[in-house]
C-alpha cells in the first residue's frame, strides 16, 4: 500500500484539500499530521482512498465525499460526514452537532458523545454513536438508521419521516411523529453484525436492551394518518 | 458568526491570560474580522475604590486637554497612558480614585457629552482592550499578550446588527455593578422585551447592541442576590434567539447557550485550567483537548473561584 504524508501545519483548508485530492490520484492511503481542528477537511473528496487525520478535525470534515475511508484520531466538530454518498468516517473522540447531517449512504462512526440534531435529514446509510446522542437526534429523517449506544436527549426523531433510530441507554422524550417499536429477529441480526465491526462488543442481553424510534406516519403533515400504510 | 472564549486559571494565582486569551481568540479569527476585545480580570492590582478608564478620543488639538479637565474636575489624575489607535484616535487610559462605585457611571456619563470622545471602560477589578480590527494587530497594539491576571473573556466579532467601532467590540460590560462583562456570538431576537423591563427599573443602555442587553440582565439579576449560574438560567428561559455568550465577573466565568442550541460553545477543563470556547480549535490552545465537552442547547456552566 503506497502512502502520503500531509503536514497541515500552518496551511489554509483549501491548500490541505488540493494536497488530498492530488495525492489520492496516486496513493491508497494519506495521512494529514497537525490538522488542529481544522474546519473543511476533505470536503469533497470522491476517489475511494485511505484517510487517516492524527487528531482532531473542526466543522465539515469528510463532507460530501463519496466512497473515501475517514479515520479522525481525535474529536470532530459540528457536521463530519456532512451530505455524504458513500464511504465511511470513523471518529474516535467526541463530535459536535450534525452528525451525519443529510447523508445518503455510507456510515459515521462516533465512538463517544456527540451534540445535537445527529442525522438530521438524513436520506439512507448509517450512523454509529458510541456514546450519548443531544436534542433533536434524527431531525427530519428520512431514511437510513442511526444507532446510539449511549442515551438520547429531548425530542428524539423530531419530524421523523423514515428511517429508524436504536438506542440502548435511556430516551429522554420523543419528537412529534416518532414513536417507540418493538425490534424484530431481523433488526437485532443486522445489529449484531454491524456493531463488532466498529469495535463495539455488546452482550445479548444488550442487543435484547435496544428500542427502536420510528415515524408514526410517513405523511404527517397533510392531516392523514398514513398514505403509504 | 462571531468567536468568543473565556479561561479562568483555578489556583486563583496570576498567570499570562492575556497570552492565554490572544491564542484562543487568534485560533477563532476566522470567525469574525471586524474587532476583538479582551476583560483580564485579577491583574490590575488597584486599590480600594480606584478604577482605570478607557477613552477614545479622536485626535483634534485640544479635545485631550478637555477630557483630562472633565475628568480632573471630577477627581485627580492619578496615573495616564496614551495608547495610539486606528483611524485618527487614540485611547487614553488614566487611573483615578472615587469615593463610591456609584461616582464611576455619572463620570463617564460627563465625559461622553464630549464630542468625539467615547468611554470605551471603566474598570476596578479587570483591564478591558478592545478595538477594531485583526486580534493580531490589537494584540501588537496593546501589548496583550504581557497581560497577567486570573482569568479573563474574549471575542472575536462579525457584525450583524450594529455599528463596526471600538464601542460595540465586544466585550460589554454593565455598571449596575462593578465590573460584569459579556461576549456573544448570535442574536436576541426578543431584545426589546428583554430592554423595556430593565429601564423600567432605571438601566441606563448607550446602544441597541443586544450584548449590551444581556451585560444588563445579568449584572441586573446578580444585583438581585442571584448566583451567576442562577442568572444564566435563568436568561436562557428569558431570551430568544440564537445565541452562546460567556460573562465574565471579579471571581470567574460562566457560559449559556440558547434551548435550540443555534450557536457553539464547547468547554474542557483539567486540575489547572477551566476553558470554553466557540470551537475546539481555541480550548487547544490552553490544554490538551482529549476531552471536550459540547455544551448542549439551553445548558449553562460557569466556574468561580
Amino acid at each position: 500500500m503506497s502512502e502520503f504524508i500531509i503536514n497541515a501545519e500552518h496551511q489554509p483548508p483549501r491548500e490541505v484539500n488540493r494536497a488530498i485530492k492530488k495525492a489520492a490520484l496516486d496513493y491508497d492511503k494519506i495521512i494529514i499530521k497537525n490538522p488542529n481542528a481544522m474546519h473543511y477537511i476533505a470536503s469533497g473528496l470522491v476517489d475511494h482512498v485511505e484517510l487517516v487525520i492524527e487528531g482532531s478535525a473542526g466543522y465539515f470534515a469528510g463532507t460530501m465525499i463519496d466512497g473515501a475511508k475517514i479515520h479522525i484520531t481525535e474529536n470532530a466538530g459540528w457536521f463530519p460526514a456532512d451530505n455524504m454518498t458513500a464511504g465511511e468516517v470513523i471518529i474516535d473522540g467526541s463530535a459536535g452537532d450534525g452528525v451525519g447531517q443529510g447523508i445518503y449512504g455510507g456510515t459515521v462512526v462516533v465512538k463517544r458523545d456527540v451534540g445535537s440534531r445527529t442525522g438530521e435529514i438524513m436520506k439512507e446509510g448509517t450512523i454509529i454513536v458510541g456514546g450519548n446522542s443531544g436534542f433533536m437526534s434524527g431531525l427530519f429523517m428520512m431514511g437510513g438508521r442511526i444507532i446510539i449506544l449511549g442515551d438520547i436527549s429531548e425530542d428524539a426523531g423530531e419530524s421523523i419521516i423514515r428511517g429508524a433510530i436504536y438506542v440502548l441507554g435511556n430516551i429522554k422524550s420523543l419528537g412529534k411523529n416518532a414513536k417507540i417499536d418493538e425490534l424484530d429477529d431481523e433488526d437485532k441480526k443486522e445489529l449484531k453484525e454491524l456493531l463488532p465491526e466498529y469495535g463495539f462488543d455488546l452482550t445479548d442481553e444488550n442487543y435484547n436492551s435496544f428500542k427502536k424510534i420510528v415515524p408514526r406516519s410517513n405523511r404527517p403533515f397533510y392531516g392523514k394518518e398514513s398514505e403509504e400504510g | 458568526m462571531c468567536g468568543i472564549a473565556g479561561v479562568v486559571f483555578k489556583d486563583k494565582k496570576l498567570h499570562p491570560v492575556g497570552d492565554t486569551l490572544t491564542k484562543m481568540l487568534e485560533a477563532l479569527q476566522h470567525r469574525g474580522p471586524d474587532s476583538a476585545g479582551l476583560a483580564i480580570y485579577g491583574g490590575l492590582g488597584l486599590n480600594e475604590n480606584e478604577y482605570l478608564l478607557n477613552i477614545e478620543v479622536k485626535e483634534k488639538p485640544g479635545l485631550l486637554e478637555r477630557v483630562k479637565e472633565t475628568v480632573s474636575t471630577a477627581t485627580p489624575i492619578k496615573k495616564e497612558e496614551i495608547i495610539p489607535s486606528v483611524e485618527n484616535y487614540i485611547i487614553y487610559r488614566c487611573k483615578i480614585k472615587l469615593n463610591s462605585f456609584s461616582e464611576l457611571k455619572p463620570l463617564i456619563m460627563d465625559i461622553d457629552k464630549i464630542e468625539d470622545v467615547i468611554v470605551l471602560n471603566g474598570a476596578h477589578s479587570f483591564e478591558m482592550i478592545k478595538d477594531v480590527g485583526l486580534v493580531k494587530d490589537i494584540a501588537a497594539r496593546y501589548d496583550t499578550r504581557s497581560k497577567m491576571g486570573t482569568h479573563g473573556i474574549g471575542h472575536t466579532r462579525f457584525s450583524t446588527e450594529s455599528l463596526v467601532d471600538r464601542y460595540h467590540a465586544h466585550p460589554f460590560q454593565s455598571y449596575i455593578i462593578p465590573d460584569i462583562t459579556v461576549v456573544h456570538n448570535g442574536q436576541i431576537t426578543n431584545y426589546w422585551k428583554i430592554r423595556d423591563p430593565l429601564e423600567r427599573k432605571g438601566h441606563i443602555f448607550e446602544t441597541d447592541n443586544d450584548t449590551e442587553c444581556i451585560v444588563h440582565y445579568i449584572a441586573d439579576k446578580l444585583a438581585e442576590g442571584y448566583k451567576l449560574e442562577e442568572a444564566l438560567e435563568q436568561s436562557v428561559k428569558d431570551m430568544d434567539g440564537p445565541f452562546s455568550y460567556i460573562v465574565g465577573t471579579p471571581n470567574g466565568v460562566g457560559i449559556a447557550k440558547d434551548q435550540l442550541g443555534l450557536r457553539p460553545g464547547v468547554m474542557a477543563e483539567n486540575n489547572e485550567v477551566f476553558a470554553i470556547a466557540s470551537e475546539e480549535v481555541s480550548l487547544r490552545e490552553v490544554m490538551d483537548t482529549h476531552d471536550i465537552d459540547q455544551i448542549a442547547p439551553g445548558e449553562t456552566r460557569a466556574y468561580t473561584i
